[in-house]
């Protein structure tokens, strides 16, 4: 499993969703908008963490396959 | 040319295309000429937009649900005619932006009841329906009595109201808290509301409105607006 | 020795994302059944409402918005990728963070609106209350999910695109048509929630009932026809009955659809060449939806015994029963003179319910009972026999509460137009809200047997899952091959 083209795509969408969401937070005339900007936020933040740790996850299972594959 | 499915079958982009054309038919015939067609919305003397009071009521209104279990629409059969008064004619919800003629009644339609009941009655009847009628379902809502209303954003409502057609005029605008004001305290004059916005009704607050003053305000003007005895049914046919 | 020649590497399909929207379906299954329960019992015992947040009138939309998008929405996002990956033989396209997008981006959106009712923002648009913001996200979702879908049936390697992905795809579409056409609104601000729909009066109705019946139409019909083109012959390892009516059902079934929703409007102000017009597609309507019916019926032709041995497969095929009746009980309402009588009334509530419990709820309960254990890597269902409970358990929900329910709705429809023999209107409004209390109350029976069934298909899908009952043969720990490679002659050596 590697990361993948739609991985650098999906991700700064996310980020951009993100930045939209702190700023309608910030700026926000009810509590609704309020609660949804900061929703968005910290949804893009744990998305785009879990992004960014399956990447390096994907690093660290490739560089054990490899080393097996040298070992085995 | 037989109509083969397999054009459709072996082409994504056909059948995408050949779904959405399928299924925008039924939609231009049916729902277009509904706002095109003149005589849909009738012309009748009497109907205009909603006070800044009614309007705050209105949304009240929506935001509570209540058109989950008040239709406001009587329609056009005889013993309806009777229990509510004349049937709904598209006229009198023209300003209603999102329309409220609900699908449902846990409990009786409300498109006449302006003035059926006091204002005292209203007041007593949203802050415990079961003891105005003790076999009512409906739910308290006393905290709207307790809830102060929010006006700061009273002109902006206004003013999308008037981007998508309602005719609220530069001073209607302009006068959004000061009508508001006016018409949530009994004490103050009316002249100038009630010249902007004729059958508009005073409720009995004191000075500082309550959610519950705006949702009084608007009930007790519900189908009141056209006066049905100055027109006929040749000139209500659509 | 010789190496047989090297098989096409299997296809590695993306099931994650399949598991995870078949376990929010079912999470979501429960709330919503949940909720159904207590506005029921607010309707009944109108103490239960505790002001504000939990009223009725903020809570009910929760309910409508849990049994279709969340519960119903996550079914067909689920299962429409593992069919389309299956009868495509592709991957998902667009990777799995695309994938994965769809599924939280979805989440997110069901999570938002359900809170936004509570706190007082609602469109007051039935099936649509969602303000304009999470309008807007449900779009950006809405799109990605179709990317994702379309995308998959471009690379397949099948030539010809399997039938359930007909519906699949016609539910998509169509639903971001209505979606986008029904939603127009005017925010107050850019950072208000509130908004105004650009619409209003009659013609705000057209729009928003054009959209309404069809939500049913295409989200809760066509989406779930695709489901039941998949599972039933799949369940009952039988073809589809008929190929020739699945094309015409397909293309009849979409076009009279979108015509049908002025029959939400009879007798009001919307003008009556409408009304004729609905009614006409509506009663017309009855037609390719029982084409369906008999397709997927008929498709256990050959193969009836399993509806004795296989639970699931019993969920789907009464499923498309009950959606025969609701189908041939839809286009009777929306005749003008019935319609007098119904709307308005819980005979409507009984109706949608038959086909909401009955329909949709029982195909997708089908549709699940066979794939966690594909899913899963499972050997079969934890037990039948609990399966089989949850069936009789919910379809005595269901019958309680559409019984129910017609007998309030007509017992209202009579005594609203009620003359007594002086030919004064017999009963005042609140006489009517009495007269059905004992049937509010067998409705919410009906309710908690639903729900209940549901708890009991909860606890078989975890012990699928986790006991080591269910679990597949594994490979043997002691290794039956020889310690020492032993020379074997080959045949031409």
């Amino acid at each position: 499993m590697r990361t993948e083209v739609g991985d650098w795509i999906v991700g700064p969408m996310m980020a951009i969703f993100g930045l939209i969401g702190l700023y309608v937070f910030g700026k926000a005339n009810d509590g609704e908008m309020a609660v949804f900007g900061a929703s968005l936020a910290a949804f893009a933040v744990v998305f785009v963490f879990g992004l960014i740790r399956r990447h390096y996850d994907n690093v660290d299972a490739a560089r054990a396959a490899a080393k097996d594959d040298r070992h085995g | 040319m037989t109509f083969r499915n397999e054009f459709f079958e072996k082409n994504a982009i056909f059948l995408l295309i050949g779904t959405l054309i399928t299924v925008a038919i039924g939609g231009i015939i049916e729902v277009l000429p509904v706002f095109t067609i003149e005589t849909t919305v009738e012309h009748v003397e009497g109907m205009r937009p909603y006070t800044p009071l009614e309007l705050r009521g209105r949304d009240i209104y929506i935001r509570e649900g209540c058109y989950l279990c008040h239709s406001q629409q009587i329609r056009a059969l005889r013993d309806e005619v009777e229990r509510y008064g004349h049937y709904s004619i598209a006229a009198e919800s023209m300003y209603d932006h999102p329309f409220q003629w609900g699908s449902k009644r846990i409990g009786p339609d409300l498109a006449r009841v302006g003035g059926k009941y006091s204002n005292d009655w209203q007041y007593a009847h949203l802050k415990n329906p079961e003891e105005m009628v003790p076999e009512s379902l409906m739910p308290r809502y006393a905290f709207l009595q307790e809830t102060p209303l929010q006006i700061f954003d009273i002109a902006d409502r206004m003013k999308t109201m008037r981007d998508i057609g309602v005719p609220y005029t530069d001073e209607d605008i302009a006068n959004a808290q000061v009508d508001l004001l006016a018409q949530a305290n009994p004490n103050a004059d009316q002249t100038k509301l009630l010249a902007r916005y004729p059958k508009a009704v005073t409720v009995s607050g004191n000075g500082e409105p309550t959610e519950m003053d705006a949702l009084v305000a608007y009930l007790q003007m519900m189908g009141t607006l056209v006066n049905f005895a100055d027109t006929n049914t040749e000139r209500l046919r659509q | 020795m010789a190496e047989a020649a090297a098989a096409s590497p299997p296809i590695e399909y993306n099931m994650d994302v399949v598991k995870k929207f078949i376990i929010a379906s079912i999470f979501w299954a429960i709330v919503a059944f949940l909720v159904g329960v207590y506005i029921a019992a607010e309707l009944t015992w109108p103490w239960l409402n505790p002001g504000s947040w939990l009223n009725f009138g903020r809570l009910r939309p929760v309910h409508t918005s849990a049994a279709i998008f969340a519960f119903g929405g996550s079914a067909l996002l689920g299962t429409s990728f593992f069919v389309v990956q299956r009868t495509c033989r592709a991957r998902l396209f667009g990777g799995k963070a695309l994938a994965d997008f769809v599924f939280w981006g979805y989440q997110f959106f069901i999570v938002m609106a359900a809170l936004s009712y509570v706190m007082g923002y609602s469109q007051s648009r039935e099936y649509a209350e969602p303000e304009w913001h999470i309008d807007l996200w449900l779009t950006i979702v809405w799109v990605a999910y179709l990317v994702v879908f379309l995308g998959t049936i471009m690379k397949r390697q099948e030539e010809h695109i399997y039938v359930a992905n007909w519906f699949y795809l016609a539910f998509i579409v169509t639903v971001a048509m209505l979606h986008i056409g029904n939603n127009i609104a005017l925010p107050i601000s850019l950072f208000s929630a509130k908004s105004y729909s650009v619409y209003a009066g009659v013609q705000d109705a057209i729009v928003q009932w054009w959209y309404g019946h069809n939500a049913v139409g295409f989200f809760l019909t066509a989406g779930f026809l695709g489901m039941m083109y998949y599972f039933i012959p799949k369940a009952a390892n039988r073809p589809v009955y008929s190929y020739r009516l699945s094309v015409v059902h397909f293309w009849t079934l979409i076009f009279l659809y979108i015509w049908a929703g002025p029959h939400h409007l009879h007798w009001t102000a919307l003008p009556d060449w409408t009304q004729t017009l609905g009614m006409a597609f509506s009663i017309m309507l009855w037609m390719p939806s029982w084409g369906g019916m008999i397709n997927g019926i008929m498709t256990l032709s050959g193969a009836w015994d399993k509806l004795r041995t296989d639970p699931g497969l019993r969920f789907s095929v009464t499923a498309v029963g009950f959606y025969g009746m609701s189908t041939f009980e839809g286009p009777v309402m929306s005749i003008r003179q019935v319609n007098a009588l119904s709307h308005y009334t819980d005979w409507t509530i009984g109706h949608v319910h038959s086909g909401a419990l009955g329909w949709v709820a029982f195909i997708t309960f089908g549709a699940i009972y066979y794939i966690v254990p594909v899913l899963w890597n499972r050997k079969a269902l934890y037990s039948t026999r609990l399966a089989s409970w949850h069936f009789w358990i919910a379809t005595l929900g269901i019958v309680l509460y559409i019984v129910s329910m017609w007998v309030a709705g007509i017992m209202q429809g009579l005594m609203w137009r009620a003359y007594d023999q002086y030919g004064f209107l017999q009963y005042s409004f609140v006489e009517s809200v009495v007269a059905v209390h004992p049937y509010y109350v067998v409705r919410l029976l009906g309710g908690l047997f639903f729900l209940s069934g549901a708890l009991i298909m909860v606890y078989n899908l975890i012990q699928t899952v986790r006991s080591p009952t269910t679990e597949l043969p594994r490979e043997p720990l002691i290794s039956t091959r020889p310690a020492v490679a032993v020379a074997v002659p080959v045949a031409g050596e």
